[in-house]
């Protein structure tokens, strides 16, 4: 058994990038679906019932699709339809679309819950609705959100290992690299295991010191 | 004294470097109400629930019946079992209801008789419907506690302990999670029962009650039993200095306008 | 794409179904054992279930998948594609529904247990008949949105060679080079069945604030 995992450590450069790709594409992919989030949460909670409608077609139908079947359309689908990106490209994308309905949907959660005055008393100033909700409405948004927002990150990361089926070589597919080429599938996995797990535990910790500063300003 | 319910010799409590109760000692006859008074954080919580071993004393003993509470014969503290057996034996009502929300309040009130003490369930629900109807809740029998008002949820509470025919009922500051205007009501269900001879103890802070009903009053300040006796002569003229303060404070709201 | 194509997708989605139902069946009542080792604070296993929840959150399904259908034959257990996949179910959501457990217990009053000993109910029928009823209902929106999230991660059991509905599409789409109709196909039977969950979480969700504003 420490000799398997000997075996991993001999192979530790491929499991680093492997481990460097989960949490490149899991940062990126959170960083721009929660940008997109913020952008297709005020379509959400809009007055314009056609842009509410189909804000919400978009996050339920999200919602209601596995990751690893939209990845699939996006990789094996759309060239049918003559568009073509790599894996790297369609990974992303799937990801990035996929978490930004999730992000919608949870700011959209944490802004029904806000106290009206403040928003009123932005309107009263005469914010016009983009300042309104750029500068008043989101930043308390994100901090109440937070332990969800962080939630969902870790969801991103456990998502991204789906794409060691189109084959980007993310932490699972080193594993399963290491795994068929020394046969040793105990050690090279538990490793891998182990390193999401301390992706997680660093994602946690970001999340409970934004908590922090949340409790603060509360 | 009337046949002894209930004998607390030498109760001590302490909570890390705080020592909530230190050697309360008192009795209860049957039929007697005592009413335990004193000021906010002077045990009287705490000493209720070392009644029913809610709380664990560290030291002293009580006896229900003559029974000791909480330590079998062999001198070791009772187990689950043991010590659910007593229970059965001593009422309690809790200050914020503690009804149960699954429960309507016909449930509620059958839920122990039927699953504990094992009466046959035709038996106790005639008992439960006589008992609504003494707190004036027969048409509330099949509602939910959630869509009662608080003195409403209190009578249920009464009648839930009542039902279990105990020896002894607990008050644990019963009307203390009231709207004002609703503390009437559950007051005159506790006075009919006093009139009736049940044995209460009753922890409160309703002073114009515990004058007019209780049989004694035991009097708690900083975890001391400092002064017991019949209310007329405390309420008039209490022997203790710590007493006569606490009363005096007591006045002043009255005539300030506040309970 | 054949009907016979169709009738393959559908196949897929019974054993997607199936799968998932007894992955919940088995997670629900482990997940609670598992949160009332850690209410009752049993030295060393609560220490034990709160590590090993804490991994099996942060673990994929695809890995944890991988790990058992490839380590445990190497250790002298022989299991098949099917029984990798329910253990991997069962393990994965069983730590997910822990956690909305333990919050329930967590947040249960202490003075309803305190009436239900002041009554001489035993330890047993306390928690059968006061605890219990109410954690379930306070559980149930997270333990339905659990179960569409188990569902929505079953298509990494087509990593071991499980047929499921994505694999089924995705077999259909190799064979015949347009893989987007079996997609669309797969789509149409993921969708009704995560909605109703989806659907069935807000009812209750709304429901019990309903309950709570006209209380």
């Amino acid at each position: 058994m420490i000799h398997d995992f000997g075996i991993v450590w001999s192979e530790r450069a491929l499991l680093l990038s492997g481990f460097a790709n989960t949490a490149i594409l899991s940062a990126l992919s959170a960083v721009v679906a929660l940008l997109l989030g913020c952008i297709l949460t005020p379509a959400l909670m809009s007055k314009h019932q056609a842009v509410s409608g189909a804000a919400r077609v978009f996050v339920d139908g999200m919602r209601c699709v596995p990751f690893l079947l939209l990845a699939y359309i996006v990789y094996y689908g759309l060239p049918s339809l003559g568009i073509r990106f790599d894996n790297w490209t369609s990974g992303l994308a799937a990801l990035i679309i996929y978490n930004a309905a999730y992000m919608a949907e949870i700011l959209r959660g944490a802004w029904v819950v806000q106290p009206r005055e403040p928003i009123e008393a932005g309107v009263a100033f005469g914010f016009s609705e983009i300042k309104l909700f750029r500068r008043i409405i989101l930043p308390p948004l994100l901090l109440s959100a937070g332990p969800v927002l962080g939630n969902q990150m870790i969801q991103i990361v456990k998502d991204s290992a789906f794409l060691t089926i189109i084959a980007i070589p993310e932490l699972t597919h080193a594993a399963s690299s290491i795994q068929s080429r020394h046969y040793v599938p105990f050690a090279a996995f538990i490793t891998a295991v182990f390193l999401y797990w301390g992706l997680c535990l660093v994602i946690e910790a970001g999340v409970s010191s934004v908590g922090r500063v949340a409790e603060a300003r509360r | 004294m009337a046949q002894l319910v209930l004998d607390v010799a030498g109760i001590s409590k302490r909570y890390g470097d705080v020592e909530v109760l230190r050697d309360v000692s008192f009795q209860v006859g049957k039929g007697e109400t005592v009413c335990v008074l004193g000021p906010s954080g002077s045990g009287k919580s705490t000493l209720l629930r070392c009644i029913n071993w809610l709380e664990r004393p560290d030291a002293g003993q009580i006896y229900l019946n003559g029974a000791q509470v909480g330590i079998t014969g062999g001198g070791l503290v009772m187990g689950d079992r043991d010590l659910s057996r007593i229970r059965t034996r001593i009422g309690m009502v809790f200050q914020h209801f503690a009804l149960w929300p699954h429960l309507t309040v016909l449930q509620n009130l059958m839920e122990a008789p039927v699953q504990v003490q094992k009466r046959d369930k035709a038996e106790v629900r005639d008992e439960a419907l006589a008992l609504l109807a003494k707190v004036g809740l027969s048409e509330k029998r099949d509602s939910f506690p959630a869509k009662l008002s608080g003195g409403q949820k209190q009578r249920v509470g009464i009648a839930r302990a009542l039902a279990m025919r105990p020896d002894l009922l607990l008050f644990d500051e019963p009307t203390s999670a009231l709207d004002p205007e609703l503390v009437g009501e559950v007051l005159v269900v506790m006075r009919d029962l006093a009139r009736d001879g049940m044995t209460m103890v009753i922890v409160t802070h309703e002073m114009g009650f515990a004058r007019e009903a209780a049989t004694r009053v035991l009097f708690l300040d900083h975890g001391r039993a400092v002064e017991t006796g019949s209310p007329e002569r405390f309420f008039s003229n209490p022997e203790t200095e710590r007493a006569r303060q606490f009363l005096q404070r007591y006045a002043g709201d009255a005539a300030g306008g506040r309970r | 794409m054949s009907g016979g194509d169709i009738a393959a997708i559908f196949q897929g989605a019974i054993v997607t179904v199936t799968l998932s139902l007894i992955g919940i069946l088995i997670g629900l009542p482990i997940g609670l054992g598992l949160a009332l080792l850690r209410w009752a604070n049993v030295p060393v296993l609560a220490r034990i279930v709160a590590l090993y929840v804490s991994v099996s959150r942060a673990t994929p399904l695809v890995t944890l998948l991988l790990l058992l259908f490839f380590a445990l034959p190497n250790i002298g257990v022989p299991v098949s594609p099917t029984s990798a996949a329910v253990l991997a179910l069962v393990m994965n959501t069983s730590a997910f529904n822990c956690e909305v457990w333990r919050s329930a217990l967590a947040n249960f009053p202490k003075d309803q247990y305190e009436a239900a000993q002041s009554v001489g109910m035993r330890a047993g029928l306390r928690f059968r008949r006061i605890v219990l009823p109410q954690i379930v209902r306070v559980s149930l929106p997270g333990l339905v949105n659990e179960m569409s999230m188990l569902i929505k991660a079953t298509p990494a059991l087509a990593v071991v060679g499980v047929v499921d509905i994505t694999r089924a599409a995705v077999r259909i789409g190799a064979q015949t080079y347009k893989p987007l109709p079996p997609f669309l196909v797969a789509i149409a039977l993921y969708v009704p069945i995560v909605f109703v969950l989806v659907s069935l979480q807000r009812w209750i969700e709304r429901r019990q604030l309903a309950a709570k504003v006209a209380a």
